[in-house]
């Protein structure tokens, strides 16, 4: 509250506040700390202002407003909390109940509901209004997202993000009245829609309407089948946040109690999804580097994040070329356990079960992609791990830590930072930078690639005589918005695309937090992981070394084509 | 081809027009083919015209075509014209033309009857500025349009005008929103002129949504060059190039005629480039909306206007500033664009001189329900909201009596019977509760219910929400649910005390201006028909017989006596008479009354009327009483339940005490009937003439409760001949007072006490005990407008008198009198004198000699909703009479209280009662009209109901009179739905009524019957 010309006087509650004159309602009784409650409203993504539950009385008028959209005035003097206001409020939580699916005590949400949180809060005891309710059917077609449309408030929490924020354009609003439904258009089932699968709908929505498709219960059946013999990988941003499922402080970094939680699970093996990242490095740098020498096909775009890939496919396939052949993480380690753990391990196919922790609602669907069905069999969220680990009555931060497990358990500071937009980049740079120039990437941290504060990160960087023009996107539109310059003519050589802010940090599997700055914090410990690592660059993985020279011989190999490449082809339904 | 290159030009072309047009006297014929004309036939019309004038060779004939003319009533309309002369003609179908060409073009004549009358107050009441071309002009014709001055105001707007001018004329004209809101438009236009942007946008909301409005698809239709003028000047005025047009998909015809207008207009050099060579663009383009109610609503219009689903937005930004794809945007109503070119060139000044100070200019308004003329007028603002439901829209339909107009569609509220006197301008309405909306106003009489209508809206409000924010989705569903219950007789206190609670709630947190107003109907209603919300949840009654979870059938819910009409109309039919009898007796034991004096309440509700005409339930009641002594040899006389030994005395025999005498009797009480005059009945024998219920015939029936059992005295008069003392010294344990209204009121003019005045129940008496008087070749004036001064005269007339005047003071249609009635009298010949007043009457030599009077002329509208008398000065005259009849009403004659026991009495003079009809002295009851004041027979027998329930109740019984019906509801034959008229009652002629007392009615033949009750639907019958 510093710049005093565009200052301005409010009253709130019948207290002066001398304050900026572009602030909404909302955002200044945040700042001066008076909460209200709010549901359709998500900082940075929401404003719809629908469920007319932030209201407070703007005593100029004598309207009550929604707090959310509604700008401060010189001289507004605005009540937040008396009888009209709260009755009014009240009365519109109970609407909303009455036409949602309380089944609280099951629902998956259950904790994180801000609905459920919001009525404990108001004291809510009965609902005034009996009657009809929507009888909207659930939809489980898509692998990865659930909806349950009997539990939507109608906030649009989801549909911003969808539109606006990965430009997916999927979730909608449709049908008139009370009969409204948001869901994919035309009433469609998620799986006949064009979604990616980002699950950032399901992270924005403050009921259990849109929800990850569990699959703990599977994974509880193999572990508990002593026919089987059941691994698991972790990825990089998983162990940033999982903390978070126990209140821990964001940004806690929590890797060596949940290698424990998931062997006393009764896993096999618990190995890291890092290994393989070090190997995609290896992978993606070398294709890199050929197309450059080549002259092949420019920009190189990685091919890690699932969501993106959906994206491409559907939206942009006649950019697939520049799409990596490379398989993510979570699938080159699913190909290797199937073949090089499954030789060493002299398992048969039947046995091996193949689990992954991910930060992403996409991997569970990219599991099941029919070009890679036997790689992976069951993906795990971060929340859905959270769970199991509950389920057991263990409290993750009472565990001793522990290793991961050998031979596909090791990896550098280059595969921690997969978790972070622009981590990818870096780390390939690290291994690029050197392989080519022999010398150590300048600073070896790459910051032009880091940061949330903008949605796409351009570099150029020196390579020999290669003016080698990078650009890191997050977030869909973001992504659109690389490729749309790219049709105007714009040139890279390498762009690194990740699904969701902030990439995989911010995945639609996390812990759900409204809190403001998590994101901040779950970065800072990604880099604060790969700042205290030994080995910060792929090519030092001495696991990686020993992949290469006991299995696939060198990257871009015949052999490691087979398992860790693949090719992606046009979706669009359009 | 025409195109303008200057203002100087389109004047030019203007005058070559009307030059033209002035010499030529061709006569021309006019089809009205706006889609109210199209609905009625007109296309039909228009081709059988043409095809006339081909097979009469009729040659230089012009056919044309023009918009709605207002008057949708009577679509088709054809106006013949002939240079100035013009003749209008309504209803014209198809088979009408060939006689209406015949007799118009071949001989000459004006066809009277089917002449629409150019005096009516419909017209003549209306002042047309925004429909001054529609109905006029052909609206596919751009020279028509401009003939008749179109583009005055754009060339005035571009060639003298600036900006700042011409937003400066819109805002001190004062010109608000005719959309509903009624923001100042001048205020609208100057934010966009003020607001930057690198395009600007004009847009027209031509997205009329409200059940019932259609006014501006009316101007689409009829004068679509207003409109556009409309939108250059505003476009001109901002500095907007662009502009849209929003119209709903489903006026094709209105878009179709703006299409061509434009292409018109555009042709011409009237829009497009460089405008008149002014530099000025403006390119205008229609969009379609699906006919979304929301997209009325500004923001949500514009975001289905950006290919959007039409959600609204929230403000600010306003759209002025931000407005179409982020544009600063003007939008407007169809109305308020299209009084915008008459604004800008006859000036500010002139347009301030119509309506009010606050609202200048007129009103478009759809007249719709249940008013005579249905159809669009144009009022100034301010006019009185009774002046256009009774003289521009000729009043109710079906002689219904106004309850309410609802305006502003679902977004607005209703205006009850006692605010006739509001004038109709934005800022008295919202006092009201309402809101003006675009203009629709629904005209709404006691067969509309009004918690139905609430509910009816919120259905609407429900279906149209855009689902966007939790009040208006959920809430209003909600509300509906609450509704549905109360309609249904479920409700409960606490139900409407939510739905009031949530109303407001709703209105206060809704998004947008949809839900802030869908609770308004809901509201309004409960604020002036909270009686009937009560209604339906405390006694489960709906009165306006709509909500049908409520009763059995329409007509039994109306029937005060509750008789199940569709039942014993069905034993008519079947021939079970005698059944038909008991089934109508059950209910009501005076079925020979009824039959013949009944103001059939339940006929106006007969579902029957929206097919053809209601069925005649009086006359099939009539002739069950007329036919089961002759074939039965009497009336069926009901069981006694079982004899008890407590006595009940029942003063007065008339319908009330009848009645409760004979449920009494068949409860078992020792009843006995203490009657004042020489006959029984009340004013059943002493007051209905002779013609209408013959003395003998009420005997027949009276006969029933005697051969019950029922005891009767004659001649002896409560506080005279007997005491209530006395009474209960005699041992009986109740009393029932059932004394009617037997003194006449006086009226207090000089000239009372003359010979020859009379009083109307004193004169009645007299006539039907047979006592003479002597009338022959006298002049009678009879004072007032009841049933009393009805019956008086017909009985004069049949008195040998020289002529029978009646003498009221106010309209005819407001008399009080059944409207029958006074049809009948006027058909016999009784003078109406209406809208007079007498001040004194004259006399010589202590007889009449005269009757001085004063003429009156309508003042405000009173609380019953009719204009109250005013008297004109010096406009006193004369009438020539020698009987002078007072009969403007009477009162209790309370001779009763002159004895020790007081019975207390109102401030008007009936007797006080409490809930259970008990007096001040608990063994005492009253009932009838002595605690209503006069009412009809059968609201008397429904007193005498009452109060033999609650006599029953106070001495140890369980107050069920009414034994269960032993006919079992079901259609026993084909149900007739094609159209078939009432089978009329068969009367007597004028001749023979001048010449005796004999009863008009002859009654239904058994075949006539049995037809006629062939004729019921069996409402009350679920599944048929």
């Amino acid at each position: 509250m510093s710049n005093k010309e565009s200052n301005i006087n409010v009253w709130v509650d019948e207290v002066k506040y001398e304050t900026e004159d572009s602030l909404t309602v909302l955002e200044l009784l945040r700042e001066i700390g008076t909460d209200i409650p709010t549901l359709c409203h998500l900082k940075d993504i929401s404003t719809t202002g629908s469920c007319r539950i932030c209201l407070v009385e703007d005593q100029g008028s004598g309207k009550l407003v929604a707090a959310c959209n509604t700008p401060i005035t010189d001289g507004m003097r605005i009540e937040t909390n008396n009888k009209r206001v709260r009755e009014t409020r009240i009365m519109n939580l109970e609407l909303l109940l009455s036409d949602h699916e309380v089944d609280c005590p099951s629902c998956i949400k259950n904790k994180d509901c801000e609905l459920r949180q919001i009525t404990e809060a108001m004291g809510i005891r009965e609902v005034s209004f009996p009657g009809e309710k929507n009888e909207f059917k659930k939809d489980i077609s898509s692998p990865s997202i659930r909806r349950d449309p009997a539990k939507c408030i109608n906030c649009g929490r989801c549909v911003n993000v969808c539109q606006n924020i990965q430009t997916v354009n999927v979730l909608a609003a449709e049908g008139r009245g009370f009969t409204t439904r948001i869901g994919p258009v035309f009433y469609n089932e998620l799986a006949n829609s064009a979604c990616v699968m980002c699950g950032q709908c399901a992270a924005a929505c403050p009921t259990g309407a849109i929800t990850e498709k569990e699959n703990i219960s599977d994974v509880w059946k193999v572990l508990n089948d002593p026919k089987k013999h059941v691994i698991v990988q972790t990825a990089p941003a998983v162990r940033v946040a999982l903390a978070e499922e126990f209140d821990e402080e964001p940004g806690t970094a929590a890797t060596g109690q949940m290698v424990t939680a998931l062997k006393k699970m009764g896993f096999n093996n618990v190995f890291d999804t890092q290994f393989t990242a070090d190997l995609t490095i290896m992978e993606e740098g070398t294709e890199l580097i050929n197309r450059i020498k080549n002259n092949g096909d420019l920009p190189l775009f990685t091919s890690c994040s699932p969501g993106w890939i959906n994206f491409i496919e559907t939206f942009y396939p006649e950019y697939l070329e520049h799409l990596s052949s490379c398989k993510s993480p979570q699938q080159m380690f699913g190909a290797l356990a199937n073949s090089y753990y499954l030789e060493k391990n002299k398992l048969s196919s039947d046995e091996l079960v193949v689990v992954s922790i991910m930060p992403c609602t996409a991997k569970k669907y990219e599991a099941n992609r029919p070009e890679m069905i036997n790689d992976v069999d069951y993906v795990l969220t971060t929340r859905e791990l959270g769970q199991m680990i509950k389920q057991m009555g263990i409290d993750l931060f009472d565990l001793p830590e522990s290793d991961y497990d050998k031979i596909m358990g090791s990896s550098t500071g280059a595969a921690a930072i997969f978790g972070a937009t622009g981590g990818v980049m870096e780390a390939a740079l690290r291994t690029a930078y050197e392989l080519l120039t022999g010398k150590e990437l300048p600073g070896i941290d790459f910051q032009e690639a880091r940061g949330l504060s903008s949605g796409i990160k351009e570099a150029e960087v020196e390579i020999n005589d290669l003016k080698l023009r990078v650009a890191v996107a997050h977030g869909l539109s973001n992504a659109r918005e690389i490729l749309e310059a790219m049709k105007a003519g714009k040139e890279y050589h390498f762009v690194e695309f990740m699904t969701c802010p902030g990439g995989c940090i911010g995945g639609g599997g996390q812990p759900i937090s409204r809190e403001i700055g998590v994101l901040e914090k779950r970065l800072e410990a990604i880099y604060d992981i790969d700042k205290k690592k030994e080995l910060r660059k792929s090519h030092e993985n001495p696991e990686i070394q020993l992949l290469y020279n006991e299995y696939l011989k060198e990257p871009g190999s015949e052999l490691a084509h087979k398992l860790l490449h693949t090719e992606y082809s046009s979706q669009s339904i359009y | 081809m025409v195109r303008f290159n200057s203002a100087d030009e389109v004047q030019f072309f203007r005058d070559n027009l009307q030059s033209e047009s002035e010499n030529n006297l061709e006569t021309e014929i006019v089809v009205g083919l706006g889609t109210c004309g199209i609905a009625s036939g007109a296309k039909d019309t228009l081709e059988a015209i043409e095809k006339e004038l081909e097979w009469k060779n009729i040659k230089d004939i012009k056919i044309s075509q023009t918009g709605c003319m207002g008057y949708c009533v009577g679509e088709p309309l054809v106006e013949i014209r002939q240079g100035d002369a013009r003749v209008l003609y309504k209803n014209i179908k198809d088979f009408k033309v060939e006689e209406l060409l015949q007799q118009h073009l071949i001989e000459g004549n004006i066809v009277e009857r089917w002449q629409v009358d150019e005096d009516l107050d419909f017209f003549k009441a209306q002042k047309r500025i925004v429909l001054k071309n529609c109905g006029l002009i052909d609206p596919e014709s751009i020279d028509d349009a401009i003939s008749n001055g179109a583009y005055k105001g754009l060339v005035k707007a571009i060639t003298e005008m600036d900006q700042e001018d011409i937003v400066n004329e819109i805002t001190v004209s004062k010109l608000r929103g005719r959309g509903g809101g009624g923001f100042p438009t001048g205020m609208k236009w100057k934010f966009a002129l003020d607001s930057s942007g690198e395009k600007k946008y004009v847009v027209c909301n031509a997205d009329e949504g409200d059940p019932g409005a259609f006014m501006d698809r009316s101007i689409l239709e009829g004068d679509p060059h207003r409109l556009i003028e409309g939108m250059i000047i505003a476009g001109y005025a901002i500095g907007a190039n662009y502009g849209y047009v929003y119209c709903r998909a489903e006026y094709p015809l209105a878009i179709k005629r703006l299409r061509k207008a434009i292409e018109d207009a555009e042709e011409y050099g009237l829009l497009g480039e460089d405008i008149l060579s002014s530099g000025f663009d403006f390119n205008l383009k229609i969009r379609l909306g699906a006919g979304a109610f929301v997209c009325g609503e500004e923001t949500a219009l514009l975001a289905s206007l950006e290919g959007q689903r039409g959600e609204p937005k929230p403000r600010p930004p306003y759209p002025p500033q931000k407005g179409y794809k982020g544009y600063p945007t003007v939008i407007n109503n169809v109305e308020t664009l299209a009084n915008v070119s008459d604004i800008i060139y006859k000036g500010r000044r002139w347009f301030k001189s119509i309506g009010t100070e606050d609202s200048p200019g007129t009103k478009v308004f759809a007249l719709a329900g249940k008013v005579k003329n249905n159809g669009l007028v144009e009022v100034p603002m301010g006019t009185k909201l009774g002046d256009i439901v009774f003289d521009i829209g000729g009043g109710l339909i079906n002689d219904g009596k106004f309850k309410a107009a609802q305006t502003g569609g679902p977004s607005g509220g209703c205006i009850p019977i006692e605010h006739l006197n509001v004038p109709v301008d934005y800022d008295s309405l919202k006092e009201l509760g309402t809101i003006m909306g675009s203009g629709g106003l629904i005209v709404m009489d006691q067969q509309d219910c009004m918690v139905d209508l609430a509910k009816y809206f919120i259905d609407f409000c429900k279906d149209e929400s855009c689902g966007k924010c939790t009040p208006c989705r959920i809430g209003t569903t909600r509300m509906l649910e609450i509704l549905d219950k109360i309609t249904k007789g479920e409700g409960e206190q606490e139900d409407l005390d939510l739905l009031l609670d949530m109303g407001e709630k709703i209105q206060d947190s809704s998004f947008c201006g949809l839900g802030q107003t869908a609770p308004n109907p809901v509201i309004s209603t409960a604020r002036y028909f909270m009686d009937e919300y009560k209604a339906h949840i405390e006694d489960n009654y709906c009165e306006s017989s709509r909500c049908a979870s409520m009763f059995d059938s329409p007509c039994q819910n109306s029937c005060p006596a509750n008789v199940d009409v569709p039942k014993y109309i069905d034993l008519v039919r079947q021939g079970r008479y005698k059944d038909a009898y008991k089934e109508i007796q059950r209910e009501n034991p005076l079925v020979l009354v009824c039959g013949r004096v009944c103001y059939n309440l339940c006929e106006p509700s007969c579902n029957r009327r929206s097919l053809d005409e209601g069925i005649a339930i009086r006359e099939l009641k009539r002739f069950v009483s007329d036919i089961v002594p002759k074939i039965e040899g009497g009336y069926p006389i009901p069981k006694i339940k079982s004899e008890k030994n407590e006595q009940v005395a029942v003063i007065g025999s008339g319908p009330a005490g009848l009645t409760a005498a004979f449920y009494l009797r068949k409860q078992g009480y020792q009843v006995k009937i203490f009657e004042a005059s020489s006959v029984l009945g009340g004013l059943l024998a002493v007051g209905i003439p002779e013609f209408r219920l013959p003395q003998d015939k009420l005997n027949e029936e009276i006969t029933v409760l005697t051969t019950m059992g029922v005891e009767v005295e004659i001649e002896t008069e409560i506080g005279k001949d007997i005491t209530f003392e006395e009474l209960r010294k005699e041992g009986y344990k109740a009393v029932y007072l059932a004394v009617g209204t037997h003194n006449d009121i006086d009226i207090g003019i000089e000239g009372e006490k003359l010979d020859g005045v009379y009083n109307a129940i004193e004169l009645l008496k007299k006539i039907n005990l047979g006592q003479s008087i002597d009338m022959s070749g006298k002049k009678v004036a009879v004072v007032g407008g009841g049933n009393a001064a009805i019956d008086v005269a017909r009985n004069a007339v049949r008195m040998n008198t020289d002529e029978v005047n009646i003498i009221y003071r106010r309209r005819k249609e407001e008399m009080p009198a059944h409207g029958e009635e006074v049809e009948e009298a006027e058909y016999e010949k009784v003078n109406m004198y209406t809208q007079v007043n007498p001040v004194k009457i004259l006399g010589e030599k202590g007889k009449v000699s005269g009757l001085e009077c004063v003429r009156i002329e309508e003042g405000e509208f009173d609380y019953s909703g009719r204009r109250r008398p005013k008297t004109i000065e010096n406009s006193n005259f004369e009438l020539d009479v020698d009987i002078v009849v007072l009969a403007i009403g009477q009162n209790v004659d309370d001779m009763f209280n002159s004895g020790d026991l007081n019975i207390g009495m109102t401030d008007n003079n009936l007797i006080k009662v409490n809930e259970n009809k008990q007096t001040n002295i608990p063994w005492i009851f009253a009932g009838g009209d002595c605690i209503t004041g006069p009412s009809t027979v059968v609201e008397s027998i429904k007193q005498g109901k009452d109060v033999a329930r609650e006599i029953d109740i106070y001495l140890g019984g369980d107050g069920e009179i009414i034994s269960p019906s032993e006919i079992e509801r079901e259609v026993s034959g084909k149900i007739i739905e094609e159209e078939k008229p009432q089978v009329k009652m068969p009367k007597i002629l004028l001749s023979q009524r001048i010449k005796s007392f004999k009863e008009i009615e002859k009654g239904y033949s058994e075949e006539q019957a049995q037809e006629e009750a062939s004729r019921c639907l069996r409402c009350d019958v679920e599944n048929k």
